[in-house]
């Protein structure tokens, strides 16, 4: 038995150790390499007035993809903010998911729909399309809703999108996201300013609504989230996009374009089968797919992001919602890394296949797993008495003090893009955030993520992740 | 118990000094990270700070501008003015204030008159280019185009193209070519604004694509800047090797609807590249070349899609109705959806020759191709 916690003791003490050295060195790296690109975006963006792309016939047309599953207490709203994005040439698809509310009947009489003869084109397979509607109203000219069965899930309602789209590039988002208005401007920046490379995806920064302040679907006020989970969730978003994902980009690494807001290349999207309905993570899997059709098809490829904030969204603001979405994202992980196995450390798929992909595996997929091992062989040490009490709190001090300076460092960063809260109440509110974040909402992602990977194993049923809306607050007449 | 400070930091020090490496290490990291979040903070705080100052500073500044310059010229009777430049050179004494002594003050108001020049135009905006030039803020603007820093430089471009003031060519052209692509674009819009005898000259010289983005902000410069000379396209169609200058100058011309460069356009459907020769059918379908519809069938089977979509569309743009019956084949026949729905869009913008067209391929055609049809027919559908 002694062997046996030796051996344990030694995996622990080499192992894991130069397992956390490394990934406390990725985020170190990632955090110089997010400041280069943070800066960089900054000083070239005071050169581009995004307002050419306002009337230009030369702009290339975008789609606005917005699936939408019972949003009846705010879908219009988000269509009317949809309504107010700035842009030459774009139009607006709404995807009514087969809602069992009234989001259908509020869209028709708000909006003046009528149903139409539209050619349908199934490219990529999804469940059947009921009718598609566009408005008699001519200020509505550039609003298509697609009503169709439910898919049970977000991916098939969003492939029923890409189907109906008619531009060579479509932005996916969320019904209940509210845009910037400079969203497909910004966005589509990075496509239109790439050198040799063709750009398959750009993101943008998201960034928790629940404290904002709203107007006929326009935010007209930014505020921190009051709530600690949306709080926590606030800060965790800042260092996942501002710091982690502005880092990926100047290596060309990006892993991922959030489902909350991305553009992409419509027609790698379709020639790679476009969402896969049956994955949990459908955002992540399917920008591993158009990574691996471009190189397998030698297409020099490019996943750009920018650190401006263009999407705000509803984050989760009770543990058992907040439980479901993470539990959620986990079994996706897991799914991903398991579909695409073949990808790990394969030359063939370049900087994804040799950096990204371990990367996940190992600091995504299996950081729950370690750190949950190592709990439990802290715990068995400290009832043992093996716990050097000195070098164990040495230890802690460390990786707390660290964890505390990198998401300081994405604070600050996020700072440097743009000054989103004019109160410095809410400024102080984020900064305490990393104090308790290792205490108190750390373990929660822990624990959702090893629940998702039980749920992976054991292969448990789930719907479309839908989250209740709480909507947002409304602004007072003026 | 006597215990002192300096007793205790020795204690702390000979831990340290007999701990294992990777303690040490690890002590020495918990330093550096707490001083590096002290840094964010204080970094934090000293940009809210500034941003605020600067933001307070600024506008106070523009609101002090704002009064001068409608006092002192937007508000003057322009019917008033017996010379040109009178109204400005007022107003320049009027301007000579403390604030403007500072560097930052002289880019606050060079970045304000930019704003109203780029709103105002006739006598006022020639006024208030006087006036720049009259405080000699031209100088700040050519010193920054002097400088080793790209954005300087971009700055000045951007100044002195916005106030129109000469730079010789000597000084542009090199920069037309600039490794640095922010600089290339601000040149190439700069020359094109300032360059008095060949606005386009750098399409010559340009060994550096144009991107999309510097194509869109071009068409711009070149649609909006007034009494720009228009060259002949058909010279950088047919002679350039840089595909990006060929594909902007199709762009160009229809815009230009410039008929004199279509025997230029039509030799660049035999290009081998089918990206350009997509734009081309293109450019012949929006200017509706119905001698070329002749040539876009004859070469239709033979075409990627993207070319052959580009073909049916031309045809529906050019309308002449010669060719419906081809076009009526391409619908009934073809497998591609996408082929199918733009030759029935052709089909209906060439109802006008043959009316009955429409009717006869309502009754016979399959369901799918129906809802087509229907689908190109309905006003509210666009595409």
């Amino acid at each position: 038995m002694q062997e046996i916690w030796d051996i344990i003791g030694n995996f622990f003490e080499t192992t894991v150790f130069t397992y956390g050295a490394i990934l406390l060195v990725s985020y170190a790296l990632l955090a110089v390499c997010s400041l280069i690109a943070v800066r960089r975006w900054v000083t070239m963006d005071r050169f581009q007035d995004g307002e050419v792309l306002l009337t230009s016939p030369l702009a290339p047309g975008i789609s606005v993809i917005a699936p939408a599953y019972n949003e009846g207490m705010t879908i219009i709203y988000n269509v009317r903010s949809l309504l107010t994005l700035k842009y030459a040439r774009y139009e607006i698809i709404v995807v009514n998911d087969g809602s069992t509310d009234d989001s259908m009947d509020q869209l028709i009489k708000e909006f003046h729909l009528v149903a139409v003869d539209f050619a349908y084109n199934a490219k990529i397979q999804t469940r059947p399309v009921k009718k598609i509607y566009k408005s008699t109203n001519p200020a509505y000219a550039k609003l298509t809703i697609i009503d169709k069965v439910n898919g049970k899930s977000k991916a098939d309602a969003v492939n029923a999108g890409i189907n109906a789209a008619a531009y060579d590039y479509f932005v996916c988002t969320d019904v209940d996201c509210i845009l910037h208005e400079n969203t497909i401007i910004e966005l589509v920046k990075p496509v239109m300013k790439e050198k040799n490379k063709r750009v398959i995806a750009t993101g943008a920064t998201l960034r928790a609504a629940n404290s904002n302040t709203f107007d006929q679907g326009v935010m007209v006020g930014v505020r921190a989230p009051s709530q600690l989970i949306p709080r926590f969730q606030e800060v965790e978003y800042i260092r996942a996009f501002v710091l982690g994902k502005m880092g990926w980009t100047l290596l060309n690494c990006v892993p991922n374009v959030s489902g909350g807001l991305g553009l992409f290349d419509k027609e790698i999207a379709i020639r790679c089968g476009g969402y896969d309905h049956t994955s949990f993570g459908e955002d992540m899997e399917l920008m591993t797919r158009m990574v691996r059709y471009a190189r397998d098809n030698r297409i020099d490829y490019a996943i750009r992001y920018i650190p401006k904030t263009l999407c705000w969204t509803e984050v989760p603001s009770t543990l058992a919602v907040f439980g479901r979405q993470r539990t959620r994202w986990a079994r996706g992980l897991a799914q991903l890394m398991h579909a695409h196995f073949g990808m790990f450390l394969r030359p063939r798929y370049g900087k994804f296949g040799l950096i990204v992909f371990p990367y996940n595996f190992f600091f995504e997929l299996l950081a729950p797993i370690i750190e949950f091992g190592g709990i439990i062989y802290y715990i068995i040490a400290i009832i043992m008495g093996w716990i050097n009490w000195p070098t164990a709190l040495v230890l802690l001090v460390f990786v707390y003090s660290y964890a505390i300076m990198i998401t300081t460092l994405a604070i600050l960063y996020d700072q440097i893009t743009f000054r989103y809260y004019n109160s410095w109440r809410d400024v102080v509110l984020l900064c305490l955030m990393p104090f308790m974040e290792f205490f108190l909402y750390h373990p929660l992602i822990v624990f959702f993520s090893l629940r998702g990977y039980y749920f992976f194993l054991t292969g448990k049923k789930a719907g479309w992740g839908n989250m209740q809306r709480r909507g947002f607050q409304v602004a007072p007449n003026r | 118990m006597n215990f002192s400070p300096l007793d205790f930091l020795e204690s702390i020090f000979f831990e340290f000094r007999y701990a294992p490496l990777i303690i040490q290490i690890a002590i020495i990291f918990v330093f550096v990270a707490i001083g590096m979040t002290l840094l964010a903070y204080a970094s934090i705080l000293r940009r809210r700070f500034r941003g605020f100052r600067r933001d307070t500073k600024i506008t106070q500044l523009n609101e002090q501008i704002d009064d001068l310059l409608i006092e002192n010229v937007l508000s003057q009777d322009p019917e008033a003015v017996e010379t040109p430049g009178q109204t400005a050179e007022a107003a320049a004494a009027a301007f000579q204030l403390k604030p403007f002594d500072t560097r930052w003050g002289r880019q606050v108001l060079i970045d304000r008159l930019i704003n109203y020049r780029n709103n105002v135009r006739g006598t006022m905006g020639d006024e208030i280019r006087t006036l720049y030039l009259l405080l000699e803020l031209d100088k700040d603007s050519f010193k920054k185009l002097k400088s080793r820093k790209w954005n300087r430089k971009v700055r000045a471009l951007n100044e002195l193209s916005s106030m129109e003031i000469g730079v010789a060519d000597v000084i542009i052209l090199p920069l037309t070519n600039s490794r640095n692509r922010e600089l290339r674009a601000a040149a190439r819009q700069a020359y094109i604004k300032l360059s008095k005898n060949e606005p386009f000259k750098f399409f010559d010289l340009a060994t550096e694509p144009l991107l999309q983005w510097d194509q869109v902000e071009l068409f711009r410069i070149i649609t909006t800047t007034p009494h720009i000379a228009i060259p002949n396209f058909a010279q950088w169609i047919t002679y350039s090797t840089n595909k990006s200058v060929v594909s902007f100058c199709l762009k160009l011309v229809i815009h230009y609807h410039q008929l004199k460069a279509i025997p230029a356009v039509m030799k660049l459907l035999d290009t081998k590249d089918h990206l350009l020769r997509a734009e081309a059918i293109n450019c012949l379908g929006k200017m509706k070349i119905a001698d070329a519809e002749e040539k876009l069938v004859y070469i239709y089977n033979n075409q990627p899609l993207d070319c052959q979509i580009e073909i049916l569309k031309a045809l529906g743009r050019i309308g002449s109705g010669r060719h419906t019956e081809f076009l009526r084949q391409e619908f009934m026949l073809s497998t591609d959806f996408e082929l199918r729905k733009n030759a029935a869009k052709s089909i209906i913008n060439n109802q006008s020759a043959d009316s009955s067209i429409v009717d006869e391929l309502m009754a016979t055609a399959s369901p799918e191709n129906k809802l087509i049809l229907k689908h190109c027919m309905n006003p509210l559908i666009k595409f």
